[in-house]
């Protein structure tokens, strides 16, 4: 393991059996929701993860926190990461207990995990209430009692309980209203800071990547096919699967937008049952060759550029 | 940071810090509660069952005769100063009969229901938890005794054991946990979709406090209701097992052998139907009423704002 690197994953695969038949089951064929995936977390930076709808974000993440058990494939985390991992979830509405207080809500995972004591709960619950920017003396309200934003800072306090080094936020503020996401990811942002999080930070909204990640890793159809630094992937992105994400944002200037190359994504991203052959993006891609239907390109650096690409044609 | 978050605390209102297991009697049953109390209906229905409960516990003391004391020159009067119900054929005062009836009745509908949930939570909160093919298991288990008939198992019991007011309990709870089953294993599969359960997974909650704390809270709402329910099922399948004689037996009685016997005499001495029918009758809406109002006030969409 890499001293920089507080998680690695090594060919990590997380298929789901596909059955017919709910007493005497019947194997039809995987899910291969993640497909080999190499990836690192490096000490202290957020990690953006960027990919359609069904590319295996959730199912990655989900993965990493052992939530689901990984097909194949190494996940390690380094000495000081022991303190595990923790999720934060995507919708706030599905993510806490309708009939549990905020207090029992923090002080639950504490009490269980030996974190706190009967007697020292209650003062960690509030530290962790402040920490997230909520009044402690909320503690004892119930979710609904609570706005959209609020309750995303309870699942994050939540997150927060077991003093974990890494976070994977999902899609944090997608369920959100706009106006409430940016005060989310300004908490996030901070935590980073104040804790010295990583963050592996899950969304597919490009500018919010941009605004909050050090690196970039681009998913497609279960496999990492873009992977480097958030700078040079937005100023100089090289699969065409990330120039057609990267071409879908709109520019400020309207003269530049009017003038721009737009690469189109055409169709639908194809079945992670039946994915394609050779490079899975091949049948969308504008540049493919006979060959991309016939290799799988491996994430390898191009020429002088630290950014790693899975493309045979570069 | 701890003096910091000492001061913090300061702000919580209440004088005792919060303790971890603590009944929380606030907000969402508050809620709750709030609502029942506003539905006319559902507290009269509440009132009511309540009344009868207290009633039948007390009925030793507040029963103004013996419920075998025969007297067979009063034999069927109609409502009197003496008796105000009147009395049955062998001279037995009626209101007597209806109130230790009603301890039969109560009793069999509260336990037998009373067995039909646990059983019933349990094992839909098992097969919705595990999934799969466990699930498949325990559903498929069900949908066959659904299929059984019922009528014969029970005469089976009543013909092996002899008939046993304990085994009526445990028979008609026997058959009703199934519908409890297939309603908790619907809750349980949505809920285990929630990110909540995943959340607590991923914290290390053990699974025994999953199930208490995180599943079985979440779907008491529509137990209650199911339960509310249940209670004047039962009784209605206790008066038509006593109508063929494999219920409670003679001089103990029930409302439902008391209706059953009284439509034998119904065209002479009408009373003796009408008393015991009223009642039980009388609980059947009380309980419907309460369920109603029980299944409105939990509804977790008029709980959100
Ligand atoms: N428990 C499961 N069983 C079977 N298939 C699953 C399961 N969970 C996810 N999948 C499938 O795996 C694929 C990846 O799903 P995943 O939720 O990881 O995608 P995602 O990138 O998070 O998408 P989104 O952006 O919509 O959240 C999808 O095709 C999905 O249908
Ligand atoms: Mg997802």
């Amino acid at each position: 393991m890499k001293p920089e690197n507080l998680l690695e994953l090594q060919d990590v695969r997380t298929h789901f059996p596909l059955t017919k038949g709910t007493l005497f089951p019947r194997l039809t064929g995987h899910v291969k929701a993640v497909d080999g995936v190499t990836l690192d977390l490096k000490r202290g930076e957020v990690l953006g993860l960027v990919g359609e709808s069904g590319c295996g974000k959730s199912t990655l993440g989900r993965t990493i926190i052992k939530l689901i058990r990984a097909t194949s494939g190494q996940i390690s985390l380094s000495h000081e990461a022991q303190g595990g991992v923790q999720m934060i979830f995507q919708d706030p509405y599905s993510s806490l207990n309708p009939r549990m207080t905020v207090f029992d809500t923090l002080a639950e995972p504490m009490l269980v995990n030996g974190f706190a004591t009967r007697a020292t709960v209650a003062v960690k619950v509030a530290e962790l209430m402040h920490t997230v920017g909520l009044a402690p003396r909320f503690m004892r309200k119930y979710p609904h009692e609570f706005s959209g934003g609020q309750r995303q800072r309870i699942a994050i306090a939540r997150a927060l309980a077991l003093k974990p080094r890494i976070l994977i936020a999902d899609e944090p503020v997608s369920a959100l209203d706009v106006s409430i996401q940016a005060q989310i990811l300004n908490l996030l942002a901070s935590l980073r800071k104040r804790l010295g999080l990583s963050i592996i930070f899950i969304s597919h909204d490009l500018s919010v990547i941009r605004h909050l990640s050090d690196r970039v890793a681009v998913m497609y159809l279960g496999k990492i096919v873009e992977l480097g630094s958030t700078a040079e992937i937005f100023a100089k992105p090289q699969h065409p699967y990330t120039r057609a994400l990267l071409s879908a944002i709109p520019l400020p200037d309207p003269d530049l937008e009017r003038n721009r190359e737009r690469v189109i994504l055409a169709g639908d991203a194809p079945s992670p049952i039946n994915p394609p052959s050779g490079c899975a993006f091949h049948p969308r891609c504008a540049y493919a060759t006979f060959q991309c239907s016939q290799r799988q390109p491996v994430l390898a650096r191009q020429g002088t550029s630290e950014t790693r690409v899975a493309c045979i044609n570069l | 940071m701890q003096a910091q978050a000492k001061a913090l605390l300061q702000q919580i209102k209440p004088t005792r810090a919060p303790r971890y297991d603590e009944d929380h009697g606030t907000s969402l049953w508050a809620d709750a509660w709030l609502k029942l109390s506003r539905n006319r209906l559902a507290l009269l229905g509440l009132l009511t069952i309540t009344f009868m409960t207290v009633v039948a516990i007390l009925t030793p003391w507040l029963a103004p005769y013996s419920y075998d004391a025969q007297d067979l020159n009063l034999g069927a009067l109609p409502p009197s100063g003496a008796h105000w119900l009147g009395t049955d054929t062998l001279g037995r005062d009626l209101l007597t009969r209806i109130m230790y009836g009603g301890r039969v009745s109560l009793m069999v509908g509260f336990l037998a229901t009373a067995v039909s949930l646990i059983i019933g939570v349990l094992w839909g909160t098992i097969a919705g938890y595990f999934g799969g093919r466990i699930d498949a298991l325990m559903m498929r288990t069900v949908d066959v005794l659904y299929a059984l008939p019922f009528m014969i198992f029970v005469i089976l019991l009543m013909v092996v054991f002899g008939r046993n007011l304990v085994l009526l309990f445990l028979a008609i709870g026997a058959v009703e946990w199934l519908t409890m089953a297939r309603i908790v294993r619907g809750q349980v599969t949505g809920l285990m979709k929630m990110e909540f359960i995943e959340a607590a997974i991923s914290m290390g909650i053990p699974r025994s406090r999953i199930i208490l704390r995180h599943l079985i809270p979440n779907v008491l709402g529509p137990v209650i209701v199911y339960t509310t329910l249940t209670i004047p099922q039962v009784m209605l399948l206790e008066a038509f097992l006593s109508f063929l004689g494999l219920g409670v037996q003679p001089p103990m009685s029930s409302w439902g052998l008391l209706m059953s016997t009284g439509v034998e005499s119904m065209e002479e001495f009408p009373w003796l139907m009408i008393f015991p029918g009223l009642v039980l009758a009388l609980t059947l809406f009380s309980l419907n009423f309460l369920g109603d109002g029980l299944r409105d006030a939990l509804d977790p969409k008029s709980a959100k704002e």
